[in-house]
Protein backbone atom coordinates (compact mmCIF):
# COMPACT_ATOMS: atom_id res chain seq x y z
CA UNK A 1 0.00 0.00 0.00
CA UNK A 2 1.43 3.37 -1.01
CA UNK A 3 1.78 5.73 1.88
CA UNK A 4 -0.07 9.01 1.33
CA UNK A 5 0.09 10.71 4.71
CA UNK A 6 2.53 10.30 7.54
CA UNK A 7 2.36 12.25 10.77
CA UNK A 8 5.30 12.13 13.17
CA UNK A 9 5.32 13.24 16.77
CA UNK A 10 2.71 15.94 16.33
CA UNK A 11 2.43 18.17 19.36
CA UNK A 12 0.02 21.04 19.93
CA UNK A 13 -1.26 22.73 23.03
CA UNK A 14 -3.48 25.71 23.71
CA UNK A 15 -2.38 26.97 27.10
CA UNK A 16 -2.98 24.08 29.47
CA UNK A 17 -5.01 22.02 27.02
CA UNK A 18 -3.12 19.46 24.97
CA UNK A 19 -4.97 18.80 21.73
CA UNK A 20 -2.26 16.74 20.11
CA UNK A 21 0.16 14.75 22.22
CA UNK A 22 2.91 12.99 20.30
CA UNK A 23 0.61 11.76 17.54
CA UNK A 24 2.05 9.27 15.02
CA UNK A 25 -0.08 8.14 12.13
CA UNK A 26 0.10 6.88 8.57
CA UNK A 27 -2.64 6.48 5.99
CA UNK A 28 -2.17 4.60 2.75
CA UNK A 29 -3.80 4.93 -0.64
CA UNK A 30 -7.18 3.24 -0.76
CA UNK A 31 -7.45 3.07 3.00
CA UNK A 32 -10.39 4.43 5.00
CA UNK A 33 -9.25 5.26 8.50
CA UNK A 34 -11.84 5.93 11.16
CA UNK A 35 -10.95 8.41 13.88
CA UNK A 36 -13.12 8.11 16.95
CA UNK A 37 -13.06 9.48 20.45
CA UNK A 38 -15.04 11.63 22.86
CA UNK A 39 -15.64 15.33 22.28
CA UNK A 40 -12.50 17.32 22.89
CA UNK A 41 -10.25 14.36 22.11
CA UNK A 42 -8.38 16.36 19.48
CA UNK A 43 -9.83 14.78 16.34
CA UNK A 44 -10.78 18.00 14.58
CA UNK A 45 -7.59 19.61 15.83
CA UNK A 46 -5.65 16.80 14.18
CA UNK A 47 -7.44 17.60 10.91
CA UNK A 48 -6.62 21.27 11.41
CA UNK A 49 -2.96 20.41 11.94
CA UNK A 50 -2.81 18.16 8.89
CA UNK A 51 -4.63 20.56 6.58
CA UNK A 52 -2.67 23.56 7.82
CA UNK A 53 -5.34 25.55 9.67
CA UNK A 54 -3.18 25.15 12.77
CA UNK A 55 0.60 25.02 13.11
CA UNK A 56 1.97 22.31 15.41
CA UNK A 57 4.32 23.13 18.28
CA UNK A 58 6.45 20.16 17.24
CA UNK A 59 6.39 17.23 14.86
CA UNK A 60 6.22 16.81 11.12
CA UNK A 61 3.71 16.00 8.40
CA UNK A 62 4.59 14.24 5.16
CA UNK A 63 2.39 14.02 2.08
CA UNK A 64 3.51 11.30 -0.36
CA UNK A 65 6.83 11.31 1.51
CA UNK A 66 7.34 15.03 1.08
CA UNK A 67 7.59 17.20 4.17
CA UNK A 68 4.90 19.91 4.10
CA UNK A 69 5.44 21.57 7.49
CA UNK A 70 6.05 25.00 6.02
CA UNK A 71 3.21 25.04 3.49
CA UNK A 72 0.25 27.24 4.44
CA UNK A 73 -3.34 26.02 4.31
CA UNK A 74 -4.04 27.04 0.72
CA UNK A 75 -0.85 25.45 -0.60
CA UNK A 76 -1.59 22.17 1.14
CA UNK A 77 -4.97 22.14 -0.59
CA UNK A 78 -3.20 22.62 -3.90
CA UNK A 79 -0.95 19.68 -3.02
CA UNK A 80 -4.03 17.53 -2.72
CA UNK A 81 -5.19 17.67 0.90
CA UNK A 82 -8.95 18.03 0.64
CA UNK A 83 -11.15 18.35 3.69
CA UNK A 84 -14.71 18.87 4.78
CA UNK A 85 -15.92 20.70 7.87
CA UNK A 86 -18.06 19.67 10.78
CA UNK A 87 -20.38 22.62 10.11
CA UNK A 88 -19.91 22.38 6.33
CA UNK A 89 -18.89 26.02 5.72
CA UNK A 90 -20.75 26.10 2.42
CA UNK A 91 -20.80 29.35 0.46
CA UNK A 92 -24.25 30.41 1.57
CA UNK A 93 -25.05 33.06 -1.00
CA UNK A 94 -24.17 30.82 -3.94
CA UNK A 95 -25.77 28.03 -5.94
CA UNK A 96 -24.82 24.38 -5.61
CA UNK A 97 -22.92 24.52 -8.92
CA UNK A 98 -21.00 27.65 -7.93
CA UNK A 99 -20.06 26.03 -4.62
CA UNK A 100 -18.57 23.11 -6.52
CA UNK A 101 -16.80 25.34 -9.03
CA UNK A 102 -14.70 26.86 -6.24
CA UNK A 103 -13.45 23.34 -5.45
CA UNK A 104 -10.84 22.60 -8.14
CA UNK A 105 -7.16 23.20 -7.57
CA UNK A 106 -6.65 24.70 -11.02
CA UNK A 107 -8.84 27.71 -11.70
CA UNK A 108 -7.60 29.86 -14.59
CA UNK A 109 -10.82 31.91 -14.48
CA UNK A 110 -9.85 33.38 -11.13
CA UNK A 111 -6.79 35.15 -12.47
CA UNK A 112 -7.40 38.67 -13.74
CA UNK A 113 -4.55 38.28 -16.22
CA UNK A 114 -6.02 35.08 -17.67
CA UNK A 115 -9.49 36.61 -17.68
CA UNK A 116 -8.21 39.50 -19.75
CA UNK A 117 -5.83 37.76 -22.13
CA UNK A 118 -6.80 34.10 -22.12
CA UNK A 119 -10.55 34.02 -22.40
CA UNK A 120 -10.66 30.96 -24.65
CA UNK A 121 -8.61 28.95 -22.16
CA UNK A 122 -10.80 30.19 -19.30
CA UNK A 123 -13.96 29.18 -21.16
CA UNK A 124 -12.75 25.68 -21.88
CA UNK A 125 -11.50 25.23 -18.32
CA UNK A 126 -14.86 26.42 -16.96
CA UNK A 127 -16.71 24.00 -19.23
CA UNK A 128 -14.51 21.11 -18.10
CA UNK A 129 -15.03 22.06 -14.44
CA UNK A 130 -18.80 22.21 -14.91
CA UNK A 131 -18.76 18.79 -16.55
CA UNK A 132 -16.82 17.33 -13.64
CA UNK A 133 -19.13 19.00 -11.11
CA UNK A 134 -22.19 17.55 -12.85
CA UNK A 135 -20.71 14.07 -12.85
CA UNK A 136 -19.97 14.29 -9.12
CA UNK A 137 -23.50 15.54 -8.46
CA UNK A 138 -24.90 12.76 -10.63
CA UNK A 139 -23.05 10.17 -8.55
CA UNK A 140 -24.92 11.54 -5.56
CA UNK A 141 -28.23 11.76 -7.40
CA UNK A 142 -28.18 15.54 -6.93
CA UNK A 143 -27.73 16.77 -10.51
CA UNK A 144 -31.16 18.43 -10.45
CA UNK A 145 -30.02 20.65 -7.53
CA UNK A 146 -27.15 22.24 -9.50
CA UNK A 147 -28.95 25.55 -10.03
CA UNK A 148 -30.53 25.77 -6.57
CA UNK A 149 -29.32 28.05 -3.84
CA UNK A 150 -27.29 25.81 -1.56
CA UNK A 151 -29.12 27.05 1.54
CA UNK A 152 -32.44 25.82 0.14
CA UNK A 153 -31.35 22.16 0.22
CA UNK A 154 -32.24 19.86 3.09
CA UNK A 155 -29.49 19.32 5.65
CA UNK A 156 -28.45 15.87 4.46
CA UNK A 157 -28.02 17.11 0.90
CA UNK A 158 -26.01 20.10 2.12
CA UNK A 159 -23.65 17.63 3.78
CA UNK A 160 -23.29 15.83 0.47
CA UNK A 161 -22.60 19.12 -1.32
CA UNK A 162 -19.86 19.79 1.22
CA UNK A 163 -18.30 16.47 0.24
CA UNK A 164 -18.88 17.10 -3.48
CA UNK A 165 -17.10 20.47 -3.29
CA UNK A 166 -14.15 18.76 -1.60
CA UNK A 167 -14.08 16.03 -4.27
CA UNK A 168 -13.61 18.72 -6.93
CA UNK A 169 -10.11 19.09 -5.45
CA UNK A 170 -9.26 15.61 -6.77
CA UNK A 171 -6.68 15.27 -4.02
CA UNK A 172 -4.91 12.16 -2.74
CA UNK A 173 -6.01 12.71 0.83
CA UNK A 174 -9.59 13.22 1.96
CA UNK A 175 -10.25 14.39 5.51
CA UNK A 176 -13.93 14.10 6.39
CA UNK A 177 -15.01 15.79 9.60
CA UNK A 178 -18.22 14.19 10.90
CA UNK A 179 -19.80 13.59 7.50
CA UNK A 180 -22.73 11.73 9.07
CA UNK A 181 -23.69 14.12 11.87
CA UNK A 182 -27.39 14.84 11.38
CA UNK A 183 -27.59 12.76 8.20
CA UNK A 184 -30.03 9.91 7.74
CA UNK A 185 -31.98 8.04 5.11
CA UNK A 186 -30.97 8.24 1.47
CA UNK A 187 -28.17 10.73 2.11
CA UNK A 188 -26.62 8.25 4.56
CA UNK A 189 -26.46 5.51 1.95
CA UNK A 190 -25.10 7.93 -0.66
CA UNK A 191 -22.41 9.26 1.65
CA UNK A 192 -21.21 5.78 2.44
CA UNK A 193 -21.17 4.69 -1.20
CA UNK A 194 -19.33 7.78 -2.41
CA UNK A 195 -16.69 7.62 0.32
CA UNK A 196 -16.08 3.97 -0.48
CA UNK A 197 -15.78 4.72 -4.21
CA UNK A 198 -13.26 7.46 -3.48
CA UNK A 199 -11.10 5.05 -1.50
CA UNK A 200 -11.37 2.46 -4.27
CA UNK A 201 -10.13 5.13 -6.67
CA UNK A 202 -6.91 5.18 -4.64
CA UNK A 203 -7.41 8.08 -2.28
CA UNK A 204 -6.46 7.92 1.36
CA UNK A 205 -9.51 8.76 3.46
CA UNK A 206 -9.68 9.70 7.12
CA UNK A 207 -13.08 10.04 8.75
CA UNK A 208 -13.89 11.62 12.11
CA UNK A 209 -17.22 10.22 13.13
CA UNK A 210 -19.33 9.54 16.20
CA UNK A 211 -21.62 7.23 14.30
CA UNK A 212 -19.99 3.90 15.18
CA UNK A 213 -22.02 1.84 12.73
CA UNK A 214 -20.89 4.11 9.90
CA UNK A 215 -17.28 3.58 10.94
CA UNK A 216 -17.81 -0.17 11.27
CA UNK A 217 -19.41 -0.43 7.83
CA UNK A 218 -16.80 1.64 6.11
CA UNK A 219 -13.41 1.61 7.76
CA UNK A 220 -10.69 -0.95 7.47
CA UNK A 221 -8.80 0.52 10.38
CA UNK A 222 -9.65 2.68 13.34
CA UNK A 223 -7.88 4.97 15.74
CA UNK A 224 -9.15 5.92 19.15
CA UNK A 225 -8.14 9.29 20.53
CA UNK A 226 -8.67 10.92 23.90
CA UNK A 227 -7.07 14.04 25.37
CA UNK A 228 -4.90 14.51 22.32
CA UNK A 229 -3.40 11.02 22.49
CA UNK A 230 -3.86 8.02 20.26
CA UNK A 231 -4.89 5.30 22.72
CA UNK A 232 -5.45 2.50 20.26
CA UNK A 233 -4.81 1.79 16.60
CA UNK A 234 -6.28 -1.36 15.09
CA UNK A 235 -9.22 -2.91 13.33
CA UNK A 236 -12.58 -1.34 14.08
CA UNK A 237 -13.75 -4.55 15.75
CA UNK A 238 -10.80 -4.43 18.15
CA UNK A 239 -11.57 -0.84 18.98
CA UNK A 240 -15.20 -1.41 19.66
CA UNK A 241 -14.61 -4.46 21.82
CA UNK A 242 -11.89 -2.80 23.90
CA UNK A 243 -13.15 -2.40 27.45
CA UNK A 244 -11.13 0.76 28.19
CA UNK A 245 -12.42 2.56 25.16
CA UNK A 246 -15.99 1.48 25.72
CA UNK A 247 -15.82 2.98 29.16
CA UNK A 248 -14.20 6.21 28.00
CA UNK A 249 -16.37 6.66 24.99
CA UNK A 250 -19.74 5.25 25.86
CA UNK A 251 -19.52 5.67 29.60
CA UNK A 252 -20.78 2.14 30.34
CA UNK B 1 -24.34 75.59 -19.17
CA UNK B 2 -20.87 75.49 -17.62
CA UNK B 3 -22.54 74.92 -14.32
CA UNK B 4 -24.39 71.86 -15.56
CA UNK B 5 -21.24 70.50 -17.22
CA UNK B 6 -19.38 70.85 -13.94
CA UNK B 7 -22.11 68.95 -12.13
CA UNK B 8 -22.05 66.23 -14.77
CA UNK B 9 -18.26 65.93 -14.47
CA UNK B 10 -18.57 65.69 -10.68
CA UNK B 11 -21.13 62.95 -11.14
CA UNK B 12 -18.78 61.03 -13.45
CA UNK B 13 -15.87 61.37 -11.02
CA UNK B 14 -17.98 60.38 -8.02
CA UNK B 15 -19.39 57.46 -9.99
CA UNK B 16 -15.83 56.14 -10.29
CA UNK B 17 -15.30 56.69 -6.56
CA UNK B 18 -18.56 55.07 -5.49
CA UNK B 19 -18.27 52.17 -7.91
CA UNK B 20 -14.70 51.38 -6.89
CA UNK B 21 -15.55 51.75 -3.20
CA UNK B 22 -18.39 49.31 -3.76
CA UNK B 23 -15.97 46.83 -5.33
CA UNK B 24 -13.80 46.97 -2.22
CA UNK B 25 -16.52 47.17 0.43
CA UNK B 26 -19.62 45.65 -1.13
CA UNK B 27 -18.05 42.84 -3.12
CA UNK B 28 -14.71 42.33 -1.42
CA UNK B 29 -16.15 42.73 2.08
CA UNK B 30 -13.10 44.83 3.04
CA UNK B 31 -14.26 47.37 5.60
CA UNK B 32 -12.21 50.43 4.83
CA UNK B 33 -13.21 54.06 5.21
CA UNK B 34 -10.09 55.46 3.59
CA UNK B 35 -11.30 55.57 0.02
CA UNK B 36 -11.06 59.39 -0.30
CA UNK B 37 -7.39 59.31 0.64
CA UNK B 38 -6.61 57.26 -2.47
CA UNK B 39 -8.62 59.82 -4.41
CA UNK B 40 -6.34 62.40 -2.78
CA UNK B 41 -3.16 60.47 -3.57
CA UNK B 42 -4.18 60.37 -7.23
CA UNK B 43 -5.21 64.03 -7.28
CA UNK B 44 -2.03 65.26 -5.59
CA UNK B 45 0.26 63.02 -7.62
CA UNK B 46 -1.23 64.16 -10.93
CA UNK B 47 -1.51 67.78 -9.73
CA UNK B 48 2.07 67.97 -8.47
CA UNK B 49 3.44 66.41 -11.64
CA UNK B 50 1.44 68.87 -13.72
CA UNK B 51 2.58 71.87 -11.66
CA UNK B 52 6.24 70.89 -11.50
CA UNK B 53 6.58 69.43 -14.97
CA UNK B 54 4.19 71.49 -17.12
CA UNK B 55 5.43 69.70 -20.24
CA UNK B 56 4.53 66.23 -18.98
CA UNK B 57 1.59 64.58 -20.76
CA UNK B 58 -1.62 64.76 -18.74
CA UNK B 59 -2.55 61.17 -19.39
CA UNK B 60 0.78 59.94 -18.01
CA UNK B 61 0.23 62.04 -14.88
CA UNK B 62 -3.26 60.63 -14.33
CA UNK B 63 -1.87 57.11 -14.76
CA UNK B 64 0.89 58.00 -12.30
CA UNK B 65 -1.81 59.11 -9.85
CA UNK B 66 -3.53 55.79 -10.31
CA UNK B 67 -0.28 53.89 -9.76
CA UNK B 68 0.57 55.91 -6.65
CA UNK B 69 -2.86 55.16 -5.18
CA UNK B 70 -2.37 51.45 -5.92
CA UNK B 71 1.02 51.40 -4.22
CA UNK B 72 -0.41 53.22 -1.19
CA UNK B 73 -3.30 50.75 -1.01
CA UNK B 74 -0.99 47.74 -1.13
CA UNK B 75 1.07 49.24 1.71
CA UNK B 76 -2.06 49.63 3.82
CA UNK B 77 -3.56 46.25 2.88
CA UNK B 78 -0.41 44.20 3.29
CA UNK B 79 0.14 45.55 6.78
CA UNK B 80 -3.41 45.53 8.14
CA UNK B 81 -5.12 42.63 6.34
CA UNK B 82 -2.55 40.22 7.68
CA UNK B 83 -3.89 40.38 11.20
CA UNK B 84 -7.64 40.26 10.65
CA UNK B 85 -10.24 41.94 8.48
CA UNK B 86 -11.60 44.06 11.30
CA UNK B 87 -8.32 45.82 11.82
CA UNK B 88 -8.62 47.31 8.39
CA UNK B 89 -11.38 49.64 9.55
CA UNK B 90 -9.20 51.20 12.23
CA UNK B 91 -6.01 51.05 10.19
CA UNK B 92 -7.70 52.69 7.20
CA UNK B 93 -9.06 55.52 9.33
CA UNK B 94 -5.62 56.10 10.83
CA UNK B 95 -4.05 55.93 7.40
CA UNK B 96 -6.48 58.49 6.01
CA UNK B 97 -6.09 60.96 8.87
CA UNK B 98 -2.33 60.49 9.03
CA UNK B 99 -1.79 61.04 5.34
CA UNK B 100 -4.08 64.08 5.39
CA UNK B 101 -2.01 65.60 8.20
CA UNK B 102 1.08 64.94 6.16
CA UNK B 103 -0.41 66.70 3.14
CA UNK B 104 -1.49 69.63 5.30
CA UNK B 105 1.95 70.04 6.82
CA UNK B 106 4.20 69.55 3.85
CA UNK B 107 5.31 72.56 1.89
CA UNK B 108 5.39 71.16 -1.61
CA UNK B 109 1.75 70.00 -1.43
CA UNK B 110 0.58 73.53 -0.72
CA UNK B 111 -0.20 72.76 2.93
CA UNK B 112 -3.68 73.44 4.31
CA UNK B 113 -4.28 76.01 1.55
CA UNK B 114 -4.21 73.30 -1.05
CA UNK B 115 -2.51 72.86 -4.38
CA UNK B 116 -3.57 75.49 -6.88
CA UNK B 117 -2.66 76.67 -10.37
CA UNK B 118 -2.69 73.19 -11.84
CA UNK B 119 -2.26 73.89 -15.56
CA UNK B 120 -5.28 73.40 -17.73
CA UNK B 121 -4.40 70.97 -20.48
CA UNK B 122 -7.48 71.66 -22.53
CA UNK B 123 -8.38 75.29 -23.22
CA UNK B 124 -11.09 77.07 -25.15
CA UNK B 125 -14.88 76.86 -25.16
CA UNK B 126 -14.90 73.12 -25.59
CA UNK B 127 -12.95 72.51 -22.39
CA UNK B 128 -16.01 71.52 -20.35
CA UNK B 129 -17.57 69.17 -22.89
CA UNK B 130 -14.17 67.59 -23.61
CA UNK B 131 -13.58 66.90 -19.92
CA UNK B 132 -17.11 65.61 -19.61
CA UNK B 133 -16.50 63.15 -22.44
CA UNK B 134 -13.22 61.97 -20.89
CA UNK B 135 -14.65 61.62 -17.38
CA UNK B 136 -17.83 60.00 -18.67
CA UNK B 137 -15.82 57.45 -20.64
CA UNK B 138 -13.57 56.79 -17.66
CA UNK B 139 -16.60 56.24 -15.42
CA UNK B 140 -18.20 53.91 -17.97
CA UNK B 141 -14.93 52.01 -18.29
CA UNK B 142 -14.66 51.59 -14.51
CA UNK B 143 -18.22 50.32 -14.20
CA UNK B 144 -17.63 47.97 -17.13
CA UNK B 145 -14.39 46.62 -15.64
CA UNK B 146 -16.04 46.12 -12.24
CA UNK B 147 -18.94 44.32 -13.89
CA UNK B 148 -16.48 42.03 -15.68
CA UNK B 149 -14.66 41.35 -12.41
CA UNK B 150 -17.70 40.54 -10.28
CA UNK B 151 -19.48 38.43 -12.85
CA UNK B 152 -17.97 35.16 -13.94
CA UNK B 153 -15.29 33.06 -12.25
CA UNK B 154 -13.49 35.86 -10.47
CA UNK B 155 -16.70 37.18 -8.95
CA UNK B 156 -17.61 33.67 -7.89
CA UNK B 157 -14.32 33.44 -6.02
CA UNK B 158 -14.90 36.85 -4.41
CA UNK B 159 -18.36 35.76 -3.18
CA UNK B 160 -16.94 32.51 -1.86
CA UNK B 161 -14.21 34.36 0.00
CA UNK B 162 -16.73 36.73 1.55
CA UNK B 163 -19.08 33.88 2.52
CA UNK B 164 -16.54 31.54 4.12
CA UNK B 165 -12.95 32.61 4.00
CA UNK B 166 -11.66 29.53 5.83
CA UNK B 167 -13.33 27.06 3.47
CA UNK B 168 -12.24 29.18 0.52
CA UNK B 169 -8.62 29.06 1.66
CA UNK B 170 -8.81 25.34 2.36
CA UNK B 171 -9.86 24.83 -1.26
CA UNK B 172 -6.49 26.16 -2.34
CA UNK B 173 -7.15 29.87 -2.70
CA UNK B 174 -4.89 32.58 -1.38
CA UNK B 175 -7.52 34.87 0.15
CA UNK B 176 -4.90 37.37 1.27
CA UNK B 177 -3.55 38.03 -2.20
CA UNK B 178 -7.06 38.17 -3.62
CA UNK B 179 -8.01 40.87 -1.11
CA UNK B 180 -4.90 42.85 -1.93
CA UNK B 181 -5.70 42.66 -5.65
CA UNK B 182 -9.31 43.80 -5.16
CA UNK B 183 -8.18 46.58 -2.86
CA UNK B 184 -5.50 47.73 -5.30
CA UNK B 185 -7.91 47.78 -8.25
CA UNK B 186 -10.53 49.75 -6.30
CA UNK B 187 -8.03 52.22 -4.88
CA UNK B 188 -6.27 52.58 -8.23
CA UNK B 189 -9.57 53.62 -9.79
CA UNK B 190 -10.06 56.17 -7.02
CA UNK B 191 -6.56 57.48 -7.76
CA UNK B 192 -7.42 57.83 -11.43
CA UNK B 193 -10.56 59.74 -10.49
CA UNK B 194 -8.36 62.02 -8.40
CA UNK B 195 -6.12 62.73 -11.39
CA UNK B 196 -9.13 63.71 -13.51
CA UNK B 197 -10.43 65.87 -10.68
CA UNK B 198 -7.13 67.73 -10.34
CA UNK B 199 -6.95 68.46 -14.06
CA UNK B 200 -10.52 69.67 -14.37
CA UNK B 201 -10.86 71.76 -11.22
CA UNK B 202 -7.17 72.82 -11.27
CA UNK B 203 -7.22 73.01 -7.50
CA UNK B 204 -7.15 70.41 -4.72
CA UNK B 205 -7.32 71.04 -1.00
CA UNK B 206 -6.82 68.53 1.81
CA UNK B 207 -10.21 69.18 3.43
CA UNK B 208 -12.16 67.63 0.59
CA UNK B 209 -10.66 64.20 1.34
CA UNK B 210 -11.52 63.97 5.04
CA UNK B 211 -13.93 61.63 6.81
CA UNK B 212 -16.95 63.61 5.55
CA UNK B 213 -15.94 62.58 2.05
CA UNK B 214 -15.81 58.96 3.24
CA UNK B 215 -19.34 59.36 4.55
CA UNK B 216 -20.54 60.86 1.28
CA UNK B 217 -19.15 58.00 -0.82
CA UNK B 218 -20.49 55.45 1.64
CA UNK B 219 -23.93 57.06 1.42
CA UNK B 220 -23.83 56.82 -2.36
CA UNK B 221 -23.00 53.12 -2.18
CA UNK B 222 -25.60 52.32 0.49
CA UNK B 223 -28.34 54.33 -1.19
CA UNK B 224 -27.73 52.92 -4.63
CA UNK B 225 -27.28 49.38 -3.43
CA UNK B 226 -24.14 47.84 -1.96
CA UNK B 227 -22.87 44.83 -3.87
CA UNK B 228 -24.71 45.73 -7.07
CA UNK B 229 -23.01 46.89 -10.26
CA UNK B 230 -25.19 49.89 -11.04
CA UNK B 231 -26.22 50.89 -7.52
CA UNK B 232 -23.25 53.22 -6.92
CA UNK B 233 -23.95 54.96 -10.23
CA UNK B 234 -27.50 55.70 -9.13
CA UNK B 235 -26.23 56.74 -5.70
CA UNK B 236 -23.66 59.14 -7.13
CA UNK B 237 -26.20 60.77 -9.43
CA UNK B 238 -28.76 61.16 -6.66
CA UNK B 239 -26.42 62.52 -4.05
CA UNK B 240 -24.91 65.08 -6.36
CA UNK B 241 -28.15 66.05 -8.11
CA UNK B 242 -30.31 66.49 -5.00
CA UNK B 243 -28.24 69.32 -3.48
CA UNK B 244 -28.26 71.09 -6.84
CA UNK B 245 -32.01 70.70 -7.09
CA UNK B 246 -32.36 72.29 -3.69
CA UNK B 247 -30.35 75.33 -4.78
CA UNK B 248 -33.04 76.04 -7.35
CA UNK B 249 -35.42 76.63 -4.47
CA UNK B 250 -33.44 79.83 -3.78
CA UNK B 251 -33.44 79.34 -0.03
CA UNK B 252 -31.21 81.61 2.04
CA UNK B 253 -27.74 80.11 2.68
CA UNK B 254 -28.39 79.90 6.42
CA UNK B 255 -31.06 77.31 5.74
CA UNK B 256 -29.42 75.68 2.74
CA UNK B 257 -26.38 74.16 4.44
CA UNK B 258 -28.17 72.42 7.31
CA UNK B 259 -30.92 71.46 4.88
CA UNK B 260 -28.53 69.31 2.85
CA UNK B 261 -27.24 67.53 5.91
CA UNK B 262 -30.76 66.87 7.11
CA UNK B 263 -31.86 65.51 3.74
CA UNK B 264 -28.84 63.17 3.46
CA UNK B 265 -29.32 61.90 6.99
CA UNK B 266 -33.03 61.33 6.42
CA UNK B 267 -32.28 59.50 3.19
CA UNK B 268 -29.79 57.16 4.86
CA UNK B 269 -32.16 56.51 7.77
CA UNK B 270 -35.09 55.90 5.46
CA UNK B 271 -33.09 53.47 3.34
CA UNK B 272 -31.72 51.58 6.32
CA UNK B 273 -35.25 50.95 7.55
CA UNK B 274 -37.21 50.63 4.33
CA UNK B 275 -34.81 49.35 1.74
CA UNK B 276 -31.50 48.17 3.22
CA UNK B 277 -30.44 46.64 -0.10
CA UNK B 278 -30.51 50.05 -1.76
CA UNK B 279 -32.34 51.28 -4.84
CA UNK B 280 -30.83 48.79 -7.27
CA UNK B 281 -30.48 45.89 -4.81
CA UNK B 282 -33.23 43.29 -4.97
CA UNK B 283 -32.76 41.40 -1.75
CA UNK B 284 -31.22 41.76 1.66
CA UNK B 285 -27.52 41.23 1.31
CA UNK B 286 -25.95 39.07 3.98
CA UNK B 287 -22.56 40.55 4.72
Amino acid sequence: MTEILRVEGLQKRFGGIVVSDNVHLTIGAGEILGLIGPNGAGKTSLFNLISGVLRPDAGSIYLRGQKIDNAPLYKRARMGIARTWQNMLLFRTMTVMDNLLVGPRDYPGESIVRLTFGRAHVRSAEAAMKGRAMSILARMGLEQTAGSAVVDLPFGQQKLIGLARTLMNDGDLLLLDEPMAGVEGAAYETMQRVVRQEAEAGRAVCVVEHNVSFIRDLCSRGIFMAQGKILQDGTVEELISSAVLTELYFGV
Amino acid sequence: MDYLVTIAISIAIYTILAASYNLVLGYGGLSTVAHPIFFAVGAYTAGLLAVNYPESPAIANVVAGMAAAMVASVLLAASSLRVSGDYLLIASLGFQLGLLQLIKNLEFTGGPGGLSAIPSTIVGPMRGPAFLAICGLAAAACVFIIRAIVNGPYGRAISAMRDEELAFTALGRNAMSMKIVIFAIGCGMAGGAGGLYAYYFQYVSPDQFDVLASAAILTMVVLGGMGTVYGPVVGAILLLAIPQAITFLQLPPAIMAPMQGIIFTLLVLAFLFLRPAGIVGTKGRPI
